[in-house]
């Protein structure tokens, strides 16, 4: 017999442990399937068709989706996850950086971090709690702005969309912290030798983070970039926690208008082609930080 | 030289200015979860009053039952991320030590199960629980929250097990050992530290879970921690809300310093994609 032609002995040789292996990746490959993949199958075929949970589910192809677009609560609740995205960026991510670059060879930097990492492993309730206390009418922050002549403040929670802008500040107090430390280990990282090189040639201050710190910190900035995005788009518990996506529908976001018009409503066709929408633009803005992260070499 | 040490000052005291806005909120919740209800005002938040801590903390535990919650969610927190930690190191053993054919392919697979969001299994999963009896009880929050937990325990421990030589197995099977054997006495107690991150990781993660709570459970002795504090806050909001901040408090305590004495193994799984 020649060696190109398989037979049971020689692939028993290639692979000897075919049978435990097997055993060791079936438990998580079992709950897996059965806990996510079953119910992501379930929820895709939903989402073409109407179902209130009795009865069985009606097929009617795209007509929940084509519903979605004509209804303006959703376009709403769309808009404002578009801020989500773009207000998590350019505050949390954004402030992290500056963080991190100011307690960089500082000094008790590791101290002067400490403040902002404080909220980061608080629930989203948790901070919902805390500052809707906070930005109630005649609260916290209306006694400080009075006691600086400011009368006339605006109703924080309730007028859209400052409502939206003043949680994705919250979500920013408590977000801060961990982009700088991200950041912190990415300019921990940095090799010391072109930095002394940049020093020795006078790079100082925006000269050395943009010649040299920036481009180095790239890897690290995209996989926060895309965590941020992926979070925010997400947007879930402190809105619930603040607004309920109120008033009315003025702060919903993605994630609240599908919790919504499925465990509210009962329009578990309409609910499902919303959680299939988030997930496809989810999955679009994961690619950005999966493909670095597949590739990367940190590890635990 | 003058000019970096005036550029010292000037960095400590901008990041001791913001720091200082940063712990505002914290000194907030601190004093008004303190004030007993009876001085406590809305219009007076920022001096302290009395000190009715305990009082406040205790009866936050009596309503909405965040007592009974708050044993719940220590098992859950407890058990979940401990079978997924075993299940998610398994499976890295199968694909890098034992060489499962298509590995990667099985890795995929298994990984794959954390990059979409939650709406994308809540109703199936409340359909599901409701029709099994899974529904509102301590094992069916158990099993999702294993689930979820296990994509994340794989993708770490397959990296972790590809720094170990496979001359290490070699020799383990060289010895007579059996593959349980050496997954058991030999890659486990190895992966250690791994296995502590991880279960770290996603014990605050599922200490702070409000969403799976919010679905597939109602009574108080199963209910979330995070899912029974939003109804107290929807509840007695209005009428007793320094309790209410004393049990925000209470349920964030537990986190905040785990993971402030952890940081290290939060940075290093944040970079690995949780957040």
């Amino acid at each position: 017999m020649s060696d190109t032609t398989p037979n049971p002995r020689a692939r028993r040789r290639r692979e000897p442990y075919r049978r435990p292996a097997l055993g060791f990746i079936a438990p998580g490959v079992l709950l897996v399937a059965v806990l996510l993949y079953l119910p992501l199958v379930w929820t895709t075929f939903l989402s073409l068709t109407e179902y209130n949970g009795l009865g069985d589910p009606e097929w009617i192809g795209l007509e929940n989706y084509v519903e979605m677009f004509d209804d303006p609560g959703f376009v709403g609740s769309v808009l404002n996850t578009l801020l989500w995205v773009a207000g998590t960026l350019l505050v949390p991510v954004g402030i992290g950086l500056g963080v991190a670059l100011l307690t960089w060879n500082l000094k008790g930097g590791t101290w002067l971090r400490l403040p902002f990492l404080i909220p980061y492993a608080l629930s989203g309730i948790g901070v919902g709690v805390i500052w809707s206390f906070i930005l109630s009418g005649d609260g916290a922050l209306d006694q400080a702005l009075a006691a600086f002549g400011v009368d006339d403040t605006p109703r924080w929670l309730v007028d859209a969309p400052l409502n939206t802008v003043v949680m994705i500040l919250a979500t920013a107090w408590q977000g801060v912290g961990v982009n700088a430390l991200l950041f912190t280990i990415g300019l921990q990282s940095i090799p010391r030798e072109p930095l002394e090189a940049a020093r020795m040639d006078g790079a100082n201050g925006l000269r050395l983070f943009r010649s040299i710190l920036w481009p180095m910190l790239r890897p690290l900035t995209a996989v926060v970039v895309g965590l941020s995005i992926v979070a925010s788009l997400k947007t879930f518990d402190i809105v619930q926690g603040m607004t309920k996506g109120g008033p009315g529908r003025d702060s919903e976001t993605l994630a609240l208008t599908m919790y919504k018009e499925t465990f509210v409503n009962s329009e578990y066709g309409l609910g499902s082609a919303i959680a299939v929408f988030l997930t496809v633009v989810t999955l679009l803005a994961s690619i950005l930080y999966l493909r670095q992260q597949l590739s990367s070499k940190h590890g635990v | 030289m003058p000019f970096k040490h005036t550029a010292r000052v000037f960095r400590t005291a901008v990041l001791a200015v913001l720091g200082l806005v940063w712990l505002l909120p914290v000194y907030l919740l601190l004093v008004n979860a303190a004030k007993s209800p009876a001085t406590f005002t809305t219009k007076e938040s920022w001096l302290p009053t009395d000190f009715a801590l305990f009082g406040n903390i205790a009866e936050a535990l009596r309503l909405s039952g965040l007592a009974e919650s708050a044993a719940s969610t220590l098992l859950y927190a407890v058990v979940s991320p401990a079978i997924a930690v075993l299940v998610g190191a398994a499976a890295g053993f199968a694909i890098v030590a034992l060489r499962l054919r298509h590995g990667f392919a099985w890795f995929v697979a298994i990984f794959g199960g954390t990059v979409f969001p939650l709406q994308m299994i809540l109703l199936p999963l409340f359909d599901a629980y409701s029709r099994t009896g899974l529904f509102d009880t301590q094992a069916g929050m158990i099993i999702v929250y294993t689930a979820i937990s296990i994509p994340f325990s794989a993708f770490v421990m397959r990296n972790f097990f590809s720094g170990i030589a496979h001359s290490v197995f070699e020799a383990a099977v060289i010895d007579g050992a059996s593959t349980w054997r050496i997954f058991a006495r030999v890659y486990l107690p190895m992966a250690s530290s791994a296995l502590v991150a991880i279960f770290i990781l996603q014990a605050t993660f599922i200490w702070n879970d409000f969403l799976l709570g919010l679905v597939l459970s109602q009574s108080d002795t199963v209910r979330p921690i995070v899912t029974s504090l939003a109804g107290m806050q929807s509840t007695y909001g209005g009428a007793q809300m320094s309790t209410v901040l004393a049990g925000g408090l209470l349920v964030s305590l537990p986190t905040v310093v785990l993971f402030l004495f952890t940081q290290k193994f939060f940075a290093r799984g944040l970079a690995l994609g949780q957040y």
